[in-house]
């Protein structure tokens, strides 16, 4: 219980939807490819527990910007996959967006706070 | 996707999603076999990567549901699955429930019929009673003349409109046989006082107060207009007999609208305009206090306002009139008038009940305590695998509503039933109980006293059970030693305080039970058993006064032939019956006193056998004969107490007195001869003080109409019902049969009110003297299960038997020691509240307050002694070996 706490610290809410989506929008792929996708991406950077993925794709799922299917992968598992809903691509524009002006305005403030 | 939609495809998106993640895990396992590892190694890093799996598969199906409600109905199915898993206990904790619950439910019934709904008028909280008080006996009625009530009226300000009312019979003549219907005679205003208005015709209009020469009015209720009408809509205009006079139906008043609120229905009202009627009418008399009064308050005005307005007129009154006895007034909300004495009975009874239901708490946390004791492990077990502490005590109290809800339903079944034998309990005076029944708002107060009593029981339990070290526990086996001694502290309080509670209830039982029992035996001054009564109302148009007389005394003589009949006889004022009574002012020969100063009497008219047929038996001088009937020089025989207080050890027998009441055409009341002193008898009420009496005999001339007529018969008097009503028909065909009782009847009814308290706050007393003996039982031997151990190695040590079974009944001594100790000193304070229900002991009764001690001390000894000889019996070796 208190790993789960201290792991949400290292991520902003929101973020591995974001993350999620941006990785759907290049290709559609299953739960664990994502989340191995995602890993590799960010040089292991980002502490992720692998099952942090699923809730998030609930969710995603509830508010209609993925959806999914049973199918078959790359490695003949029978997987999952989801794929980026008209919403979904949306979406993610605004967020990506969004965090691009929080960031700038964060590198800004830190910029400044150091000379 | 709407919500119901999800709501339906929500089980194949768990079952997705737990697909989903299996398969995650597997394709992650074989990925790190095919990196070279150990099947088994793979399993466990594929898991660490993963997180709490349980737990992420739970956080995501949140995402689909209404998460506090879904967690209640979660919670509900566990609770009930584990109610169900330990029979035993959910049957004591629901029966133990039930009982208070429904013991809560069916006072509350009444309490609610008889106290709290409000009455059926327009704003009820303006209406009150105002009672004229005889300022030298206190015993009186607070009846007024109405010559008085004129006064009041004209010179009072503080109310809108006031009102006179009285009921009385009427012999109703128009149907197939004459009957005697319930009616109240009324002020022509009344109804605009109570805000109703009749829902066929009209309201009596202010002139129809006055006599007149046309038919005056009647209103029906609408009860009577349905049986006796067949709800005919021409019925206003309708002429209806009572006691032999016309009266025209001019209204019928809604459904089930009463007034006055009593026990007894009323079906008919008339105005005052009956009693005004000829030169020496009752109602022009100042003297003649025999009317109540309602009154609607002025918006604004409160009742100790109002009341010194009153009497500020009721003064003025005394002073203008020095010939009558000085008065004084109080003022009631009608509302609290009408429940009466019973108010304060029943707000005790309610704290008593209110008491068991307490206890039943206690009880249910007791045993709630004790389980989670053995439940620590399955806490532990949760709380390893992520519950919160909150999570558990939501769990517990989810079981605890659980068995409240059970013990409430359960409890509406038993107040369903209860109530049926309440309300045929309920004291005679007692008003509204027709209005008693389960109905939403005793539903909802049912609800609500089982939503509280779970939390109440709950709470304590729950947080105890969830406070926990989780390390220590789940390393110490199982066995939580320190939650445990904790629990016991706990209980140990509760059982305590539950043998205080008892103490109470116990000791104000015994008073009310020992005050009830010397009421029981009082003896009532006559022989009540075999005696078949009824009243007569004997009219003056077919019966020419002086053949009224004449009529009882025929009427008795072929009563007397009817076989099973010994004796019969007649009186005017049966003792302990609603027949009428006249009391007046008595004078003695030869010691004036100025009228307002003399002593009131209970003036009785008898036949001449009637001290025969009743029993009571002659001290002095002699009783009635035949002759004395005939006529001649009046006559008189007075009771012990009169002759204590008027003639103080003389022999009163040849002494003249002047009851002031006279009959026939004389205005002066005649100076009687004392011929005989009669036994007391308890006229008013079993309990209550017996005033001084005057008997005069029944003569042509001296006779009220109303006469009660007393068989003493060889066996079941109501036998002989169906005969009389056949000879009474037979002599005056239209002469109803009025109160028709047992002499039982009316003893037993006069001690109704204390039988019911004493029997209620009995029946709770038990309740909780059973639930707490339980309660202590349950204590004791837990506490000795779970120290089998400890006992273990004392006898393996060598410790005495004795001395063990001592050790565990000393346990139980000083837990009872305390909760006597403390509910000795709440008694106390307790009792006085019933200080004037007793009858002939004291509130600290001796005989209760040593009882009851005793009592709780030798069940406790009970209670504590079967568990006691069980840890004697501990094998040492058993008690080793076991975990």
């Amino acid at each position: 219980m208190t790993m789960k706490k201290s792991e949400q610290r290292d991520l902003f809410p929101g973020a591995l939807e974001m993350m999620i989506l941006r990785t759907l929008k290049r290709q559609p792929s299953h739960g664990y490819a994502l989340v191995q996708h995602i890993k590799r991406t960010s040089d292991d950077l980002l502490q992720i527990e692998e099952g942090s993925l699923y809730p998030a794709l609930q969710r995603l799922l509830k508010e209609e910007l993925v959806k999914a299917e049973w199918g078959i992968s790359a490695t003949n598992r029978r997987v999952r996959i989801y794929k980026l809903t008209a919403a979904g691509a949306k979406h993610l524009e605004r967020q990506v967006s969004s965090f691009e002006k929080m960031l700038e305005g964060i590198t800004r403030v830190l910029a400044r706070g150091e000379s | 996707m709407s919500w119901l939609k999800q709501l339906f495809s929500r089980r194949r998106v768990y079952n997705d999603l737990s697909d989903e993640i299996r398969e995650h895990l597997e394709e992650k396992i074989e990925e790190l076999v095919g990196a070279g590892m150990s099947r088994k190694e793979a399993a466990g890093a594929a898991r660490r990567e993963f997180g709490n799996a349980t737990l992420i598969e739970n956080d995501s199906r949140d995402v689909w549901r209404w998460p506090s409600l879904e967690d209640f109905l979660t919670d509900i199915r566990f609770g009930a699955r584990m109610l169900r898993k330990n029979p035993g206990f959910t049957a004591v904790a629901v029966l133990t429930l039930a009982l208070g619950i429904g013991a809560n439910t069916a006072l509350f019934s009444v309490i609610d019929a008889v106290l709290l709904r409000p009455l059926p008028f327009h704003d009820p909280g303006r209406l009150v009673a105002v009672h004229s008080v005889d300022l030298k006996d206190a015993n009186q009625g607070g009846e007024i003349s109405y010559p008085s009530f004129l006064d009041w009226r004209t010179r009072t300000r503080s109310f809108e409109a006031m009102s006179v009312w009285s009921t009385m019979g009427f012999a109703y003549t128009g149907g197939d046989q004459p009957e005697s219907v319930p009616g109240a005679m009324v002020s022509a205003n009344l109804f605009s006082v109570l805000g109703v208005s009749p829902v066929i015709g009209r309201s009596f209009t202010q002139t129809e107060d006055n006599p007149s020469s046309d038919q005056l009015p009647v209103i029906l209720s609408f009860e009577f207009w349905q049986s006796h009408f067949g709800s005919d809509p021409s019925v206003l205009g309708r002429a209806l007999s009572l006691d032999n006079q016309k009266f025209s139906v001019v209204g019928v008043m809604p459904p089930r609208f009463q007034f006055p609120v009593q026990r007894n229905r009323v079906e008919l009202w008339i105005t005052i305009a009956r009693d005004l009627q000829g030169k020496s009418a009752l109602a022009l008399q100042r003297d003649v206090s025999y009317l109540q009064v309602i009154a609607r308050l002025k918006t604004g005005v409160q009742i100790p306002q109002a009341q010194s307005d009153v009497l500020l007129v009721q003064d003025q009154l005394n002073h203008q009139y020095p010939e009558t006895r000085p008065r004084g007034a109080t003022i009631n909300l009608e509302s609290e008038q009408i429940a009466g004495a019973m108010r304060q009975v029943l707000l005790i009874l309610l704290g008593a009940v209110g008491f068991v239901l307490l206890i039943a708490c206690a009880n249910v946390a007791s045993l709630l305590l004790a389980r989670s004791t053995v439940r620590q492990r399955e806490f532990t077990v949760r709380a390893a695998l992520g519950a919160s502490r909150w999570m558990i005590i939501r769990q517990l109290l989810t079981e605890s509503l659980l068995l409240a809800m059970a013990g409430g339903a359960l409890g509406l079944l038993l107040a369903h039933w209860a109530t049926g034998a309440l309300v045929a309990m309920t004291p005679e005076g007692l008003a509204r109980t027709s209005e008693i029944a389960l109905d939403f708002r005793v539903l909802g107060f049912a609800f609500l006293v089982a939503l509280v009593t779970g939390v109440l029981f709950g709470l304590a339990p729950a947080i105890q059970a969830s406070r926990f070290d989780l390390n220590r526990c789940l390393g110490a086996n199982g066995r939580g030693v320190s939650a445990g001694r904790g629990g016991v502290r706990l209980r140990s309080v509760l059982v305590a305080s539950q043998l205080a509670i008892a103490f109470v209830l116990l000791t104000g039982a015994g008073l009310l039970l020992h005050s009830f029992n010397r009421l029981q035996h009082v003896y009532p001054g006559f022989r009540a058993d075999h005696v078949l009564t009824f009243l007569l109302d004997v009219p003056s148009d077919r019966h020419p006064r002086a053949q009224r007389a004449i009529f009882v005394q025929q009427l008795l003589q072929a009563t007397r032939a009817l076989p099973g009949v010994k004796s019969a006889s007649a009186i005017f004022g049966l003792p302990l019956s609603e027949a009428q009574s006249i009391f007046t002012a008595l004078e003695v020969e030869g010691h004036p006193v100025p009228r307002s100063q003399r002593p009131r009497v209970a003036f009785r008219i008898v036949e001449s056998e009637y001290f025969h047929v009743m029993g009571i038996p002659l001290l002095q001088g002699r009783t009635f004969t035949a002759r004395d009937e005939q006529g001649g020089p009046p006559l008189a025989i007075i009771n012990e107490t009169l002759a204590r207080q008027m003639f103080k050890g003389e022999n009163p027998v040849g002494h003249r007195i002047k009851p002031s009441i006279s009959f026939g055409d004389s205005d002066e009341a005649p100076l009687r001869e004392i011929v005989g002193v009669i036994a007391d008898v308890k006229s008013g009420s079993i309990g209550g003080k017996i005033p001084p009496e005057v008997y005069a005999p029944q003569t042509p001339v001296d006779f009220i109409g109303e006469m009660t007529v007393v068989v003493r018969t060889m066996n079941d008097p109501d036998a002989l019902i169906p005969a009389m009503r056949s000879l009474v028909s037979s002599m005056d065909k239209e002469l109803p049969l009025r109160q028709v009782k047992t002499l039982d009847q009316y003893v037993s009814g006069s001690i109704s009110a204390p039988r019911f308290d004493a029997l209620l706050l009995g029946i709770f007393a038990a309740l909780a003297f059973v639930l707490t003996t339980i309660g202590l039982y349950g204590v004791i031997s837990y506490s000795v299960v779970q120290r089998t151990r400890e006992m273990g190695i004392r006898i393996a040590l060598g410790a005495q038997r004795g001395s063990i079974s001592r050790m565990v009944v000393r346990e139980g001594v000083l837990l009872t020691v305390a909760g006597v100790g403390a509910g000795l000193l709440m008694s106390l304070l307790a009792v006085q509240l019933l200080r004037g229900l007793l009858f002939g002991i004291g509130a600290t009764d001796p005989a209760t307050f040593i009882a009851v001690p005793l009592l709780l001390m030798a069940v406790a000894l009970v209670a504590s002694y079967v568990p006691a000889r069980r840890a004697t019996r501990v094998d040492p070796i058993v008690a080793l070996r076991c975990d």
